[in-house]
């Protein structure tokens, strides 16, 4: 190991280490553990087929041309004219609050390449992201406030359906877009989130989008997160060096302060 | 350090087809249809989030010396797939293709920076939405 090697290894990047065979780990209380350092599928579009993430099978095909043509097609999702005009209408060169370093909020967040860490306790699961070192904690058999004061991550709590946590999230200030090429919601989405740990390397994983404000009907996407014991979470701030933003190549969103589709 | 340059280029390869930035989207910074090709030396590297840059001098069509500023991957990430600050030095010489910034500075975001003997370093910042992650040719 010379000067040019990490202090601790990092593995090899995506072909990564055969992850670790066995079944499902449990806790003390018998309940699977949902702990460790996650390798998740980067999911910029959640129209969009991509490694280890598939969008909702039940929705119908993009007819568009496709750049790739050996790509599978991308899925129409099911737009209220509401919700289908805010997407047409959408430029990020006008404003994209994640240039900014605001918080990317609970979906897009998912969405991000850096690995997540979850943690649990009986109380409680929390999930690390590595991307702009946020965290995010869902309450197990807990109940939503009745007033909440939305939130860019939302309020969420979490309950065992079998071996299955399922996260159930509400409460949004609507000021964030679902995935990095800039799919609408409302702050009146519910997020309904599925992580089921298959075995003792892998997280069967599920969200569910419902939004009557800007989709007509709830639709899903499914991904498989990856135990990477090889990786230790990093440091990651997203201000330190923001050139983009700081020199004004990223403009600010037009009103951070606003939903997004109010004036 | 030569030797650990090449055992690490494995990990650089497959960087390339890595997601490298989410922390904004392409477009919302740079234009899909000004591709440039620059050919200089490098100046400074800034190893920091949320992206890396790499500063070098080329010359422009009039043989004037132009400082410009390539936005790369996370520095975690590259981290991850073996690559070290000390890849890059001040003074190498290296051809970096891109994507100019819609401002029309000299900024880019480096899809790949390459050394004269053809060895990538750093790759690029794919699945951002940005051309590759649409699956346009980058070379388009």
């Amino acid at each position: 190991m010379g000067a040019a090697a990490p202090a601790y290894s990092q593995g090899r990047g995506p072909a990564g280490p055969k992850p670790p065979e066995g079944p499902a780990p449990r806790t003390p209380d018998g309940k699977p553990d949902l702990s460790g350092l996650w390798e998740r599928p980067y999911t910029p579009d959640m129209s969009a087929f991509s490694r280890n993430q598939a969008p909702d099978p039940s929705l119908p095909d993009d007819p568009a041309p496709r750049p790739n043509p050996n790509a599978p097609a991308k899925k129409l999702l099911p737009f209220t004219p509401l919700g289908k005009a805010q997407w047409e209408a959408y430029d990020p060169a006008k404003g994209d609050y994640t240039g900014s370093c605001m918080p990317f909020g609970l979906t897009r967040s998912i969405n991000s390449p850096d690995p997540l860490q979850i943690m649990q306790n009986p109380k409680y699961v929390g999930f690390l992201f590595e991307q702009n070192t946020w965290f995010h904690l869902a309450r197990i058999n807990g109940q939503h406030p009745k007033n909440i004061t939305p939130t860019w991550f939302g309020d969420s709590i979490a309950k065992w359906d079998g071996d299955t946590l399922v996260v159930d999230t509400v409460g949004f200030n609507g000021r964030t877009r679902l995935d990095t090429i800039g799919h609408p919601h409302s702050a009146q989405m519910h997020v309904t989130e599925k992580y089921t740990r298959t075995d003792l390397g892998h997280i069967a994983y599920e969200m569910i989008i419902d939004d009557p404000v800007t989709y007509t009907k709830p639709w899903k996407n499914v991904r498989t997160f990856t135990l990477r014991p090889d990786w230790e979470i990093m440091e990651y701030s997203c201000e330190e060096n923001n050139k983009d933003f700081f020199e004004g190549h990223i403009k600010a969103t037009q009103n951070p302060n606003a939903p997004i589709g109010s004036k | 350090m030569k030797t650990k340059l090449v055992v690490s280029l494995a990990g650089l390869l497959l960087a390339a087809a890595l997601p490298m930035l989410a922390h904004h989207s392409f477009a919302a910074e740079f234009d899909d249809t000004k591709k440039v090709t620059l050919k200089g030396s490098v100046a400074k590297v800034d190893w920091m989030n949320p992206h890396i840059w790499v500063y070098l001098d080329a010359k422009d069509e009039t043989g004037k010396l132009v400082r410009w500023q390539c936005e790369g991957g996370p520095p975690n990430t590259l981290t991850r797939n073996g690559w070290t600050r000390d890849a890059l030095k001040e003074g190498d010489q290296v051809t970096v293709d891109g994507f100019q910034a819609k401002d029309g500075t000299h900024t880019c975001n480096a899809r790949s920076v390459t050394l004269p003997d053809g060895r990538k370093v750093f790759a690029g910042s794919a699945d951002d939405n940005g051309p590759k992650a649409r699956g346009e040719a980058a070379e388009k």
